[in-house]
């Protein structure tokens, strides 16, 4: 009795991972329901900071403060180099796209531990010795997934600064710097993504663990997004987030492999 | 060549040992009972043959090759604990994803084969979580049969089957073995299922392989006893004990003598003493009671 074995290259393996992946991704109703999210909340954020009055009383000091409001659309995607406004913890610093790199720690988060939750990881581990496609996989579908989030929050943007009212003056930063700038943050997510997958392959079937890992590893790099993807962005933005991604998917997807390989999957 | 050739393997999780110096052989084409009380070490070691779980020490072989082959582990077929599968999808889009998973080209034939041969077809559209548990056996069985495996490794997978579903299991298994090569590593609390199947056991206790056989040797071990049912089943037994050394009730109201000679000397001896014997007849133990009696052996009881 002899058993044949078929070798499989790795580009057929990872071929059919990504297959497996993208097929998961897009049809199930997490990531639609992500998507939603970030298109809805850039329309109630600039609508309804639109409707609020100019000033407000601090409840400590019993001063009347003024209240900082969106007043440009484009805020909601990022702000000129320079701008203070955007480092700190301003509304319009906060509440704008960048937050949405948060929101893809969830998604991503959700698609990895559901592998182990449901088992699906242990048949796929159990067929597959190499660990490399998986992460490849997770990494590609994850960004895919990530900047389509991306997108719809900047739709979601353009829709809440028509309803608001608010201008469309692209004033310094031009409308190549802001097509430079959603260029810049869309490579931005492959810096985001591998992080969270190699806290999501080490939290495994917990999923709370790996949303509240990915959201402090993620803190620490969140107030470089303004400095790398400020709204007057250059191509040079764009090569330092792509060379960023790029060193990112293949520093930490090393490191996602190393933790599949070296810890138990159950 | 041996289907799994397991040496010294140990796995230990913090303070406790849960496999320790696991030495196995299975055969191939074999249909290997791995059996073992709670907490023995059999999923364990399983999960370790899958390449889920990695050992502390010692070394797995598939095939005679590492178990960490890729090659090799394309050919292993599995159900540990549960099938994998996604709640919200239907039976057939989780076995198209594991079909995908294996890149196996006609995937969609394939899916249709394995489920016909679970008797599944009916069920292809429903949803994975809307199915029963038996139902669920079953896909977790169909999944394993994906992509013709070479090897099946199976955790308690007739656990939650009904009659007809462990008939068709059973009828699986052999034909997998007996017309398509395939080796099947089974584990199961069910013994006398097992025994209707299996053609070698491997008993675990501690984590370590206790005693290995084919089942003619199970067979050859198992003893004979006498069985008998009598008019007065209290004195028959106390009359019966002062004679042979082992006498048993069984959960039948049966008195079991293991040491008699034969069914007609006891008879003569109870004639002798005023009892009629109302049945008797001779039989063999099981796989399950020689399980219990190893494992008290081991006990010391």
């Amino acid at each position: 009795m002899e058993v044949q074995f078929e070798s499989q290259s790795f580009l057929k393996k990872a071929k059919s991972m990504l297959k497996v992946d993208a097929r998961r991704m897009f049809t199930t109703p997490l990531y639609y329901i992500m998507v939603g999210i970030s298109l809805v909340v850039p329309i109630l954020i600039l609508v309804m900071t639109s409707m609020m009055s100019g000033t407000t009383i601090d409840p400590v000091t019993g001063e009347e403060v003024v209240m900082e409001t969106f007043t440009n659309t484009w805020q909601a995607i990022g702000s000129v180099s320079g701008d203070s406004s955007a480092m700190g913890m301003s509304l319009t610093g906060m509440c704008n796209i960048n937050m949405l790199y948060f929101f893809i720690a969830v998604l991503v988060c959700l698609f990895v531990s559901d592998d182990f939750r449901s088992g699906y990881a242990k048949n796929l581990f159990t067929v597959r010795a190499g660990k490399v496609d998986y992460v490849l996989s997770k990494s590609v579908v994850g960004f895919v997934g990530g900047c389509s989030m991306l997108l719809a929050y900047f739709v979601g943007a353009m829709i809440g600064g028509g309803v608001a009212g608010l201008s469309f003056n692209v004033g310094a930063a031009g409308a190549k710097g802001i097509i430079m700038c959603m260029i810049a943050k869309l490579f931005l997510v492959a810096v985001f993504v591998p992080i969270y997958i190699a806290v999501s392959v080490a939290a495994k079937q917990r999923a709370w663990l790996s949303i509240l890992g990915s959201c402090c590893v993620g803190m620490l790099l969140f107030t470089m997004i303004p400095m790398m993807t400020p709204l007057d962005s250059t191509v040079m933005n764009v090569v330092l987030c792509l060379a960023g991604g790029a060193m990112f998917s293949v520093g930490l997807g090393a490191v996602s492999n190393l933790i599949l390989k070296k810890t138990n999957i159950l | 060549m041996n289907a799994i050739e397991i040496r010294n393997l140990s796995k230990n999780f913090g303070e406790k040992q849960a496999v320790c110096g696991l030495n196995m052989t299975v055969p191939m084409g074999a249909i290997y009972g791995f059996i073992g009380e709670n907490g023995s070490g059999k999923s364990t070691t399983e999960k370790m043959i899958c390449g889920l779980i990695i050992p502390s020490g010692g070394e797995i072989k598939l095939f005679g090759r590492a178990h960490t082959d890729a090659d090799v582990r394309a050919k292993v077929g599995v159900l540990i604990e549960a099938p994998g599968c996604f709640p919200n999808y239907s039976v057939w889009n989780n076995l198209m994803l594991q079909a995908a998973n294996l890149s196996i080209p006609n995937a969609e034939e394939e899916v249709r084969k394995v489920l016909k041969t679970v008797r599944m077809e009916g069920a292809a559209s429903n949803k994975y979580k809307n199915c029963s548990l038996g139902m669920k056996q079953r896909i977790g069985i169909a999944m394993a049969l994906l992509g013709s495996p070479a090897l099946l490794v199976l955790d308690e997978p007739i656990n939650g089957l009904d009659a007809d579903g462990m008939r068709i299991m059973r009828e699986v298994l052999v034909d997998v073995t007996k017309n398509h090569g395939c080796t099947v590593l089974v584990s199961s609390h069910i013994l006398g299922e097992l025994e209707k199947i299996a053609t070698h056991y491997g008993i675990i206790r501690g984590g370590k392989i206790i005693r290995e056989m084919t089942a003619a040797e199970l067979d050859a071990s198992c003893r004979t006893y006498v069985a008998l049912r009598a008019s007065d089943m209290e004195k028959t037994k106390t009359l019966l004990s002062c004679k042979y050394l082992r006498v048993e009730e069984d959960e039948s109201e049966c008195i079991r003598v293991y040491d008699a000679e034969s069914p007609e000397e006891i008879v003569s001896y109870l004639y002798e003493k005023g009892v009629t014997v109302s049945e008797i007849g001779t039989d063999k133990i099981g796989l399950e009671e020689y399980y219990i009696d190893l494992m008290k052996q081991k006990e010391g009881r």
